[in-house]
């Protein structure tokens, strides 16, 4: 914990920082991650107020613009498919505002996570395997027949480990009533924890005194322990490559750099010490993975694959694709590689089947959840549907397979014609849509053109499964919509991010 | 290592050398036709032709465009459609080192792409308008500083190899080229011991067009001409941007990578 004086000392720095937070007034009805609704700042999470009292606003703006050109020298960037200028890359705007969880509440997230994340896999293995849960009616079988993401023809393989998510991104927001909810599950290519790390080494070069006074637990174990997870898992006949004391050759697999996440591709295998590879560096022989190198070519056992299922084997799926290695399906199916993560996991974060999560861990956990979900409406039934067209306009409308906050209303904010037109969408097709009222996402202060005002934030967190066990990075990513206003928080959205601090224990 | 990867450390290293390669032999031939007065036809179109732009440029440009200072500079600095251009070259690099980030240090990595957003963004403009000069020097201490933390950081591995390999063979490249291409500015006099004023200032030129003045006084205590100037940038050993020498430490790299 921070180096805190007496209440009354504390507050009398908060008092200083005051004229910074003069007139900062989340909106009603929303939990704010520092202020309680008195002003006073939540005991606990006054970290963020207490550097900011600290620097000074002067000094703080130019940490600020030292963070972001840091992040532009650095290259740390993303490219944006939406907008069509000649300098596609743009660095994901950084607020300096860091974003606090206190331990007690971090305790509980972890623990919900794992659960969860373990309730995820099972419900893979199940349905690629003998669909108990379909059998016994808890989840509809059409549901999962008719999800773009459920590869019928991998039923009846088993990854190595029977691990099938490696790693998962679950999106957090906080309630109204400080609860965090799972809003959604991304255990398909989650992306974002290279921001995580960087963001926290351009908080440290910057504000590295408060560092050293606070708990903040570390990120910076991330890349080690994925590296140990999917070595881990790596097919037992491969392990060590036939040669003694050698390990198993892991590769990360990029589309190549003109993929909006490349940095991140680049920025994982680096850490973790291993070859990036493009499709075109692989090919398939015999059924086995094989790398293309100056030595000739070098038998590859895991693939951290950051390529859609989609594209990644023109034999089998998209024939077209450019991105893909012919026959990796083939080994894959043959055991002969470990694809993290395994493929076919899109039914399990195809936004129809959110709702049954809980019903996942009741059944093969014979466990409560411990994070509650959004209310969510399936517009395949017909009930439901109905009560989301005669009030979308409080409704967000997502596509069931979408991601990047692309494909969804905003029901509440949408023109008369959006609504109509996304009403036709759902009519359309029914099974690709499902509704959540719109939640109040809590709000965190941000800084705003030299003013700091408060704006919405989410969370993920990332989830790490190997053949030891589940490991949840302490933090995440804190996505923040800096459009005032806005609830939308993704970065080809124009949201930003911000650091994530949980608080060791107090000891 | 990844075989794509070897190429990019080979080419990553090449775009550099000819960046650099191209900024010297524009600032050394900006001071050189100040020196010494020639034919219009012969001050600019020697350094187009080093680069092997005489076919396109008149093409992009104009026929007589050669002939221009101004434009050649502009064209051999900035034009898109000049594929040797400093900033195509610039451009390459970075595409290269942006696609092998794993395997290039992060100082190397930030030299260019710092170097990129200069002179994509307007301050290398500026400066190129205001103070020539110093725009060249800039590429010049670029190069330094690259080579200086690729030499400082780099684990002697494979991509190191590639990288020293393509910077040899690109040096190799130029170097004979602009030997090649003076000797031909200067005449079939090449060789003799003739001492005009006009030949000496041409050999001083192409000395410092390979960053050889200074040495060359030292080892060799004549006054430069061509049976001195030229056995001197082919064969000097010692001599870093010699042709001998760049083999040679190319064909070492060679037998390493093997």
């Amino acid at each position: 914990m921070a180096k805190s004086g007496p209440p009354q000392a504390q507050s009398q720095s908060v008092r200083e920082s005051r004229p910074l937070f003069a007139g900062y007034a989340p909106p009603a009805g929303t939990y704010d991650e520092v202020f309680l609704p008195s002003g006073e700042p939540r005991p606990g999470v006054g970290l963020a107020v207490e550097l900011l009292a600290e620097l000074g606003r002067a000094r703080f703006v130019r940490l600020q613009r030292l963070a972001d050109a840091t992040l532009l020298k650095g290259g740390i960037t993303f490219s944006v498919y939406a907008q069509n200028r000649g300098d596609v890359e743009r660095v994901f705007p950084f607020d300096m505002i860091p974003r606090t969880v206190s331990a007690g509440d971090w305790a509980v997230i972890e623990r919900g996570l794992i659960q969860r994340v373990t309730a995820i896999n099972a419900f893979l293995s199940d349905i690629y395997g003998e669909q108990r849960i379909l059998d016994e009616g808890r989840i509809p079988r059409e549901l999962v027949d008719s999800s773009a993401g459920y590869l019928a023809r991998l039923r009846g393989v088993r990854p190595p480990g029977g691990v099938r998510v490696h790693i998962a991104g679950i999106d957090l927001i906080r309630a109204p009533s400080g609860e965090f909810l799972v809003l959604e599950d991304n255990v398909r290519t989650p992306s974002g924890v290279s921001y995580v790390l960087e963001n926290r080494s351009v908080m440290k070069r910057a504000v590295s005194g408060v560092f050293a006074g606070a708990t903040v637990r570390a990120v910076d174990r991330y890349p080690d322990k994925l590296r140990k997870a999917l070595d881990s898992l790596a097919p037992d006949r491969l392990a060590g490559d036939g040669q003694p004391g050698r390990m198993p050759r892991l590769v990360v697999l990029t589309p190549g750099r003109f993929n909006s996440a490349y940095f991140e591709h680049s920025f994982l295998a680096r850490r973790m010490g291993c070859d990036l590879v493009e499709a075109s560096d692989l090919f398939v022989h015999d059924d086995r993975v094989w790398v293309k190198t100056t030595a000739g070519p070098q038998p590859v056992a895991v693939i951290y694959r950051r390529t859609d299922d989609e594209f990644i084997d023109p034999e089998v799926f998209r024939a077209d694709s450019l991105l893909g290695v012919r026959g990796l399906v083939r080994a894959y199916a043959r055991g002969n590689v470990t694809l993290a993560n395994a493929l076919g996991n899109g039914v399990a974060d195809d936004k129809a089947i959110y709702p049954f999560v809980p019903e996942m861990i009741r059944f093969y956990l014979d466990e409560d959840p411990i994070l509650g979900q959004v209310e969510t409406y399936s517009c395949e039934d017909d009930r439901q549907r109905t009560h989301v067209l005669d009030h979308l306009d409080r409704m967000v409308v997502k596509a069931v397979d979408a991601s990047g906050g692309y494909g969804m209303l905003m029901g509440p904010t949408a023109s008369r014609a959006e609504r109509a037109e996304f009403a036709e969408r759902i009519r359309k097709n029914p099974r690709g849509y499902i509704a959540q009222p719109r939640v109040e996402l809590s709000t965190c202060p941000t800084w705003i053109d030299g003013v700091v005002e408060p704006r919405r934030v989410d969370l993920r967190p990332y989830v790490v499964t190997g053949a030891d066990g589940t490991w949840v990075l302490p933090g995440g990513l804190t996505r923040v919509a800096l459009t005032a206003g806005s609830y939308v928080v993704n970065s080809s959205q124009g949201g930003g991010s911000k650091d994530t601090w949980v608080l060791g224990d107090e000891s | 290592m990844i075989s794509r990867v070897a190429e990019s450390c080979f080419w990553l290293h090449r775009y550099v050398e000819r960046a650099e390669n191209t900024a010297r032999l524009l600032r050394v031939n900006r001071s050189f036709i100040l020196d010494v007065s020639l034919p219009v036809g012969d001050r600019w179109a020697p350094a187009v032709i080093v680069a092997g732009e005489q076919d396109r440029l008149p093409e992009v440009l104009s026929p007589e465009a050669v002939d221009d200072g101004e434009l050649v500079q502009d064209y051999m600095t900035w034009n898109d459609n000049n594929p040797v251009s400093l900033l195509n070259s610039i451009r390459w690099a970075r595409e290269n080192a942006r696609t092998i980030r794993e395997v290039i240090s992060l100082e190397m990595w930030e030299a260019v792409n710092e170097l990129w957003h200069w002179l994509q963004r307007g301050p290398g403009r500026r400066m190129y308008s205001g103070d020539r000069d110093a725009f060249y020097a800039r590429i010049k201490a670029f190069a330094a500083l690259f080579y200086g933390v690729c030499d400082n950081t780099l684990l002697r591995e494979q991509p190191f190899d590639f990288m020293r390999l393509g910077m040899l063979l690109e040096r190799t490249g130029q170097i004979a080229r602009i030997i090649d291409v003076k000797h031909h500015a200067i005449g079939p006099t090449a060789l003799d011991d003739t001492d005009s004023a006009i030949a000496s200032a041409q050999w001083l030129a192409l000395l410092r067009s390979c960053s050889a003045t200074e040495v060359y006084f030292k080892r060799v205590r004549e006054s430069p001409k061509g049976a001195t100037v030229l056995p001197f940038l082919v064969l000097e050993d010692g001599f870093p941007r010699s042709i001998v020498h760049c083999l040679a430490r190319a064909w070492e790299f060679m037998q390493r990578i093997r």
